[in-house]
């Protein structure tokens, strides 16, 4: 008995350590623990025996057991472990091939995204969008903002008439008027929008181009609250490296005037092509809002007062993303469009 | 405005260095676009004198110099010229010297012997006989007079100026003159402007003896002076004047005509020249022309007046047109024996007028129109009789003729001089206001609450209205500075900052537009009629209604877009032929209906267009039911068959919302896209973006998820060709069912074997549940032989076997 409890554990060993595949374990699982395995029979056995031989002989079964059963557990894990690997290796694929896509990415024109990079700073400040018609009377475009009729600074915009009282509107101000007569002051509002002037078109000229205004009316506005919100506004857009420069100028419908420039984004204020050596770009035109604006859209100046600041989205667009031409903004080249 | 440096420094004393000054000037509102050198691009060329001359030993026609330029060895330079000689003062263009056209001289070898620098003519230098006599020969520029050796050529020739082109802006029409320019370049040098003095030339008799003058429209002739000079001695004006006006861009003529053009560069004031003996009975009329009057002005050219063009005339005919040119029938020429000089004010708005009716602006003109006063007027005829003496160019003879309706007294306006801290943020006492005005000549004196300032009589752009403390604040700002404003943060009411609905409406669908593999493009809103045709836009199609524009660049771009369709072809076109290798494109962009209203309607647009081998209608399809399926209005929208005539037939769709059209889609027609140069097929919609906004879900209200199993079917019928999906699905969402039914999708269409010819199979996917309870089999089996029945019923449709 002893013997044969010893084959089949020597018979078992040989058989584990030869098994190639899982079919194989499971072959002499049975062979070995089933119902008529040769372990199981040699259990069965037991009750046979003799009352001292039962205790030792069981014992060493009982023993012979266990090892085995652990042994094929452990052999089954390897070789699962090993077919795993096998397969894995069969499925290993080129990670370098590129990926599926159902979509192809789609992108927002640089002027879209410059235009919201100015909005959200400006709206982070209280301000709220308001839009206007592009086609727009002579009346808001001009005459209500302190241009009447034969003023020589119409000429600074040279404009496109669709009749002697309708033009398309050169500049977003036109919506100052509009605001003025419309909503209940104090606001501050964010006025985007095309503007149209006879300019051919050349690398820096555009017919066609957008333009974003801010204006606010309140009761205590004054030059310093101007310089203020335009130097939040400008780090917001430009990033807090860059520098201001609130100078002296002149646009009719405000009084004092500033031309604004910032330090050059290309070469930091050095001087360089961009900026023409000056180390400064020009970037937007602002004042306090004259006073016959305000009357004429029926505010008492002596009562409110104003601000407001225009800047070409395109320019800023060009500046930011370093274009050179303002005519790509209009061509829709692709392979333009998909770099932003 | 071209100020050039030695004419400032006739006025100001100059101790800054160019950029300095160029930084002062910005700070005033003065901003120098460009300093030129009156010999552009000619540097390290300086004065030599020719020693000794020998022949070149292997060349017979060059001559090598020794050239001695105050320093060092003589230098030995090789030239061809033939007229040097020695002895002679030349210039010497040294090692690394730039020369007219960028040439840069280095040492060359010539023939065995090294030159180390070269001789230059006049015209390597860029100048002519009219900057500096001699130098338009042919050869080297010998040099008149005596020079040390050394000396920079530009110091030995006089060229050594350089002008500032100054930006102005409109406002300042004062400082459209040398002495008004000066006058700002004073204060922002912290320096006193020297005010020229004008001697007082008496004359002798009396003009009024020779000339009279009529106004017959003070309102667009608000002064007229004249004066009379006899003996008139016609000859070239002095060097110094004619230097003075070429350094402003002037063309020397004569002694008269340079003066009137002198003293308008100095003064600012347009004056003008007559030949007294062309002036019938020596009287000067000033008058609106005659309808249909000609008048031959002093270019050469007839040009036809009406009454809103200003004359000077005398009582036979126009002798000028005020304001902009004179007449040739009075014109100076070398045997005119008596001038009478016109200074005037005539009104800007009117000669504006004169100037587009004409099409011709001159110089004279653009100072008109920007503003002329009347007190400057006399000033300038002053300073004219006062040339003339100087240059002995006439016999003076006494008296102004001066017609004056303007209105002489100086203007005195009260300021609240604490609005104007108000406007600024300032805490400026009014003592120093007065003191910060006194330095750019504006008088004021403080009394109480007030400024009370004297606005000197060239200040046109200050008012005496109710910009007065804001006109004056800015004057102050500009003293003060405006790097000393310190920036403050709004007080007041806090305002909550926000992007309005429909600006986020927009910004939504664009990014939906950009999540679906599109690119944005930005059109042109121009088109023309071409291209409306190309688009088969009829007169019977709103999109005819297109608003056109009176002064276009041209008939392509002489109307205000009726529909993106145009600009996105036209792209799509440049992409295709530039082979970009991508096909989905969209634009936001407004397009204008002229409905006869004042101002047309504007719609804004969502413009798509597809194109590609990948593409079809239906992916474009696909990408606009995203699009309202994300904006909750998939489940109300239908596709109609219709559309506009740049789709093609059988290819197009109306879309409709709750009834309401809110756009189309199609394939382009072939006619269509091939008038754009587009290649392939492409397929586009248009749809209102104010529809879309009205329409949308707002605010979402959650929804129990189904606690009940849902159990998904299919259906396949056979049904006529003519029969669109649309109407198949209708039929099955509308059944009698006692269920839930939900989720009608087309899955499929089949035509062929199995199906009878003109018929077509078409499959269906749909969902049934209840809200209580879970489904039986006869619950889904109910359901489906409804289905079945009303297909059958409604459109005759046979399941398929």
């Amino acid at each position: 008995m002893k013997e044969t409890l010893e084959k089949i554990r020597l018979q078992t060993l040989e058989g584990l350590k030869n098994a190639e595949d899982e079919a194989a374990i499971d072959l002499i699982n049975a062979t070995v623990f089933g119902r008529n395995g040769s372990l199981t029979e040699i259990l069965k056995g037991m009750s046979k025996l003799r009352k001292d031989e039962r205790a030792e002989l069981g014992q060493a079964a009982n023993a012979v057991k266990k090892e085995l059963e652990k042994l094929l557990n452990e052999r089954r894990a390897e070789i699962v472990a090993k077919m795993q690997e096998l397969r894995f290796e069969q499925e290993a694929i080129d990670v370098t091939e590129p990926g599926k896509i159902s979509m192809p990415e789609g992108h927002l024109h640089p002027m879209t995204q410059t235009y919201r990079d100015i909005r959200d700073a400006l709206v982070g400040m209280g301000f709220t969008t308001y839009e206007g018609p592009e086609v727009e009377y002579d009346d808001y475009n001009f005459t209500k903002l302190n241009l009447p009729l034969d003023h020589p600074a119409r000429d600074m915009q040279d404009t496109f008439y669709v009749n002697d009282r309708v033009v398309l509107r050169t500049h977003t101000s036109p919506l100052e008027a509009r605001a003025l007569l419309n909503l209940k002051p104090p606001f501050r509002l964010i006025m985007p929008g095309r503007v149209f002037r006879v300019d051919e078109v050349d690398a820096s000229h555009s017919p066609v181009f957008m333009q974003m205004e801010g204006f606010v009316v309140d009761r205590n506005i004054t030059l310093a609250d101007l310089k203020g919100t335009l130097q939040t506004f400008i780090h917001a857009v430009f990033g807090e490296d860059v520098k201001m420069r609130f100078r002296p100028s002149y646009f009719p419908f405000t009084e004092p005037s500033a031309e604004v420039d910032v330090s050059c984004t290309l070469c930091g204020g050095k001087g360089c092509r961009l900026c023409k050596g000056t180390g400064w770009l020009e970037i937007l035109g602002s004042g306090v809002t004259n006073p016959h604006e305000l009357e004429n859209c029926g505010l008492d100046p002596k009562e409110w007062n104003a601000f407001a600041f225009g800047l070409g989205v395109d320019r800023i667009a060009s500046l930011k993303y370093g274009i050179t031409d303002i005519r790509l903004e209009y061509e829709n080249d692709a392979r333009f469009l998909k770099q932003f | 405005m071209k100020l050039p440096l030695k004419w400032l420094k006739e006025y100001v004393d100059f101790n800054v260095t160019l950029d300095e000054f160029v930084e002062l000037m910005m700070w005033r509102g003065f901003e120098i676009a460009e300093i030129t050198d009156e010999m552009p691009g000619i540097s390290n060329v300086v004065v030599g004198r020719i020693e000794k001359i020998e022949q070149h030993p292997n060349a017979e026609k060059l001559k090598v110099c020794s050239v001695n330029i105050g320093k060092g060895d003589n230098l030995c330079l090789i030239t061809g010229a033939p007229n040097v000689f020695e002895g002679a003062l030349v210039p010497v263009a040294l090692d690394g010297a730039t020369l007219t056209g960028g040439i840069v001289i280095h040492p060359t070898v010539m023939r065995g012997v090294e030159s180390c620098g070269m001789l230059c003519s006049g015209e390597e230098l860029g100048i002519t006989d009219a900057d500096y006599p001699g130098a338009s020969v042919y050869g080297i520029l010998i040099l008149q007079g005596e020079h040390p050796l050394g000396q920079p050529i530009q110091e030995a020739v006089g060229l050594n100026d350089v002008v500032f082109d100054i930006e102005l802006t409109p406002n300042r029409a004062d400082c459209i003159s040398i002495i008004g320019m000066c006058r700002e370049a004073a204060a922002a040098l912290g320096q006193k402007f020297k005010e020229p003095v004008i001697k007082q030339v008496l004359g002798e008799g009396d003009a009024r003896d020779y000339a009279t003058v009529q106004v017959l429209d003070g309102e667009l002739c608000p002064r007229y002076i004249g004066r009379v000079v006899k003996d008139i001695r016609i000859a070239p004006s002095p060097a110094w004047m004619q230097k003075k006006l070429r350094s402003v861009g002037m063309r020397p003529i004569n002694n008269i005509v340079d003066i009137t053009n002198y003293v308008m560069i100095e003064y600012g004031q347009p004056m003008h020249a007559f030949d007294f003996a062309c002036i019938t009975d020596g009287h000067i009329i000033v008058r609106r022309g005659k309808e249909d009057e000609i008048v031959k002005t002093l270019d050469g050219k007839a040009r036809k007046v009406s009454p809103n063009v200003l004359l000077i005339a005398d009582p036979a005919r126009g002798v000028g047109i005020a304001g902009v040119m004179g007449g040739e029938n009075s014109e100076i020429t070398e045997n005119t024996k008596t001038v009478f000089f016109e200074s005037a004010v005539f009104k800007g708005s009117n000669i504006r007028h004169t100037t587009r009716e004409l099409h011709h602006v001159t110089d004279a003109a653009a100072r008109y129109i920007k503003g002329v006063e009347p007190v400057n007027t006399k000033l300038a005829i002053d300073r004219a009789i006062e040339l003339v003496a100087e240059l002995d160019a006439g016999t003076i003879v006494g008296g102004n003729i001066d017609v004056c309706a303007a209105d002489l007294t100086e203007r005195v306006i009260n300021v609240d001089w604490n609005h104007v801290n108000r406007i600024l943020n300032t805490e400026i006492s009014p003592e120093d206001m007065v003191k910060m005005l006194d330095t750019i000549n504006i008088g004021a004196v403080v009394d109480g609450k007030n400024l009370v300032v004297t606005i000197p009589h060239y200040r046109v752009d200050i008012e005496s209205s109710i910009e007065s403390d804001w006109d004056i604040a800015e004057e102050i700002a500009r003293v003060y500075g405006y790097y000393n404003i310190e920036p403050t943060m709004m007080t007041g009411d806090t305002f909550r900052g926000r992007l309005s609905p429909e600006t986020r409406h927009e910004d939504e669908i664009k990014d939906m537009c950009v999540s679906m593999g599109c690119y944005e493009m930005y059109n042109y809103n121009f088109t023309g009629p071409a291209a409306l045709s190309a688009l088969g836009i009829t007169e019977d199609d709103e999109k005819y209604l297109a608003v056109k524009l009176m002064n276009p660049f041209g008939e392509d771009q002489s109307l205000m877009r009726t529909t993106l369709m145009a600009g996105m072809l036209n792209s799509v076109a440049l992409n295709c032929n530039r082979k970009t290798g991508h096909g989905r494109f969209f634009e936001v962009g407004n397009v204008h209906i002229d409905n006869n209203d004042d101002l047309p309607e504007e719609r804004k647009i969502l413009g798509i267009i597809f194109t590609g081998a990948d593409e079809s209608f239906f992916t474009l399809k696909g990408v606009i039911e995203y699009l309202l399926r994300k904006l909750g209005i998939g489940e109300r929208a239908e596709f109609l068959p219709g559309g506009s005539g740049f789709f093609q037939p059988g290819q197009k769709a109306v879309i409709k919302v709750d009834g309401q059209v809110i756009g189309e889609m199609g394939t382009v027609h072939p006619d269509t896209r091939k008038a754009f140069g587009v290649p392939q097929a492409a397929y586009a919609a248009e749809l209102s973006m104010k529809k879309l906004f009205e329409l949308r879900e707002n605010g979402k209200t959650y929804k129990a998820i189904p606690k009940y199993p849902t159990v998904p079917r299919d259906i396949a019928v056979v049904v006529d060709e003519k029969m669109t999906s649309a109407q198949v699905a209708k039929v099955i969402k509308d059944a009698p069912v006692k269920v839930l039914l939900e989720n009608v999708e087309l899955f499929d269409v089949y035509r062929g074997t199995g199906i009878p010819e003109g018929k077509k199979s078409m499959a269906y996917s749909y969902t049934v549940r209840a809200e209580d309870r879970t489904l039986t089999d006869e619950d889904i089996t109910e359901a489906m032989n409804t289905i079945i029945r009303v297909l059958k019923e409604k459109l005759d449709a046979d399941l398929r076997a």
